[in-house]
């Protein structure tokens, strides 16, 4: 417990925040690792999840490749890219970015894809009746009514890379990972460990403010159709 | 004029829901399609707006082929009543009514307009415009079905058993409704039902329909009633519970059916105004 206390002697002390070094940088790092990872697997899952859901193609083959996604471990896949990479070393985000995307897509495309299955087939059937061609109907109807199971695909996904992403630092890469790393070569387990809240308390946050923001994600219309509280996930 | 030329169709599954089929419905009639679960009669509407495609044969539309038209424009063009309703669940009312004007480019202000103008059109009130369709009625739903298919006053219509869900008095007063917009809109239109009665209010041409779309009999409801054209039809439009005759009873005359059951009053001539 004692080492709890100088943790968080650690964290508030405030000569350790600034400077590039510093805490606030480490977190923007981190943070900054994270959005890539997250922006390029959004990119890629959120096509493919939506079009494997709006014409039930591919659907196999998603469940086969998300489960094979998440069965790989990041560590080890981390060291091969960035050995085998010809930019790896030099360019450690790369390798840092792809397996973090990795691990990001899984989620975000089972939502997508279970999402907008999950939508009424008579729903549709009337948007299409009416003369809604096929990108509205994705757009303004099973994009819309599979919100909150995207959002709760954007959570987990969130919370996997943020606490991932500490990884990073052993490709020499900077983020909260370097506290635990740095920590840990010096044997300064008070830093370890103010590294490690750090990252829970990141996690902990961007959750708690995706919550708050799915009051604005999804519309209330939804909310009412599908019978959930605003805040209820789903 | 919606035209129905030998068409066939056969789902995927192998299942034939319309064998050879052939109708002609002319402008401004309402023609309705009579038959018992299953017989392919949702199949046939939804290959006017091609929901469906036949396997063989042709529907068209003045002469058009509708194979050879853009489904989403086609589909814009025509009115569809859906046998399960089929709002958007996440669009309040009014967004539901407006949604083919705001397709076709109106301004969110004339489609708004237009989807008041048909709350009034279709009996409800301006006070479920706001509200989202789980927050309505059974019945109030159905309204709203017709409202959106009328909004873009299409010259067809399409309804498959729109009043379906709901009790027989709302559904009473909604074909009553119809009857009324139909006087004052005079559009073609197809109606399906498995409703005796509805059908022969409703349709100035009636289609009795077996298994596989297969015409059992075709004609006005009274041509119908009077000559069946085999036991099928007769037992289908009711058989002996429409074989009706009078019996006097304490002084009044009772309609009694085959038999035995009372099934009305038979008014004299000073009350048959009522
Ligand atoms: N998409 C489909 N795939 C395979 N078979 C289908 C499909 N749609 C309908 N059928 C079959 O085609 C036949 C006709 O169906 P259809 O929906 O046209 O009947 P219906 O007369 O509208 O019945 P109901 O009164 O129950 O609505 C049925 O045997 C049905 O099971
Ligand atoms: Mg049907």
């Amino acid at each position: 417990m004692i080492q709890f206390a100088d943790a968080f002697a650690w964290l508030v002390d405030p000569a350790n925040w600034p400077g590039p070094n510093g805490i606030t940088a480490r977190i923007l790092e981190h943070l900054w690792y994270c959005l890539l990872a997250l922006v390029l697997a959004l990119v890629i899952a959120m096509p493919a999840g939506l079009y494997i859901g709006h014409t039930g193609k591919g659907r196999a083959l998603a469940i086969g490749l998300t489960g094979a996604l998440r069965a790989l471990p990041s560590l080890g896949l981390l060291t091969l890219l960035a050995v085998t990479m010809s930019l790896g070393l030099r360019l450690a985000i790369v390798p840092s970015t792809i397996v973090l995307a990795i691990l990001a897509i899984p989620p975000l495309l089972a939502a997508a894809y279970s999402g907008v299955e999950a939508v009424d087939p008579d729903v549709v059937d009337g948007a299409r009746a009416s003369g809604l061609n096929e990108w509205q109907i994705v757009g303004r109807v099973e994009v819309p009514l599979a919100a909150p199971l995207l959002v709760g695909g954007l959570r987990s996904a969130v919370l996997q890379v943020i606490a991932t992403a500490t990884l990073s630092a052993f490709l020499g890469l900077g983020g909260l990972g370097r506290f635990i790393l740095d920590g840990q070569a010096v044997a300064d387990y008070t830093r370890m460990l103010g590294g490690a809240i750090l990252v829970i308390a990141l996690a902990l946050i961007l959750d708690g403010g995706i919550l708050l923001l799915q009051r604005w994600l999804v519309p209330s219309g939804v909310s009412i159709a599908l019978g959930t509280g605003r805040l209820e996930g789903r | 004029m919606i035209r129905f030329d030998h068409v066939h169709k056969e789902y995927p599954d192998g299942t034939i829901a319309v064998d050879d089929f052939t109708l002609e419905v002319p402008s401004h009639e309402v023609v309705v399609l009579l038959g018992s679960s299953g017989c392919g009669k949702t199949t046939l509407m939804r290959m006017v707006n091609r929901m469906v495609d036949p396997s063989s044969g042709s529907v068209s539309i003045d002469g058009d082929d509708v194979a050879h038209s853009d489904p989403v424009k086609l589909r814009r063009s025509i009115g569809y009543v859906m046998q399960s309703g089929g709002l958007l669940p996440h669009r309040t009312v009014v967004d539901n009514i407006a949604t083919v004007p705001l397709l076709l480019g109106a301004t969110r202000r004339s489609a708004h307009a237009r989807a008041s103008e048909l709350l009034d059109l279709v009996g409800l009130e301006q006070s479920v415009a706001k509200r989202y369709p789980s927050q309505l009625s059974g019945g109030q739903r159905q309204r709203i079905g017709v409202a959106r298919a009328l909004a873009s006053d299409p010259n067809i219509l399409l309804m498959d058993e729109p009043f379906g869900a709901v009790d027989p008095v709302v559904r009473a007063e909604l074909q009553r409704e119809l009857l009324h917009l139909q006087n004052e809109l005079a559009k073609t239109i197809l109606f399906v039902t498995h409703d005796v009665d509805e059908a022969f209010l409703l349709g100035q041409q009636v289609l009795v329909l077996r298994t596989g779309a297969e015409v059992a009999q075709h004609g006005s409801p009274a041509n119908i009633l009077l000559d069946p054209a085999d036991d099928f039809v007769a037992n289908f439009i009711g058989g002996p519970r429409r074989h009706l005759r009078t019996e006097m009873r304490d002084g009044r005359h009772i309609v009694v059916d085959a038999a035995g059951h009372v099934t009305g009053v038979l008014q004299d001539d000073r009350g048959a105004a009522g």
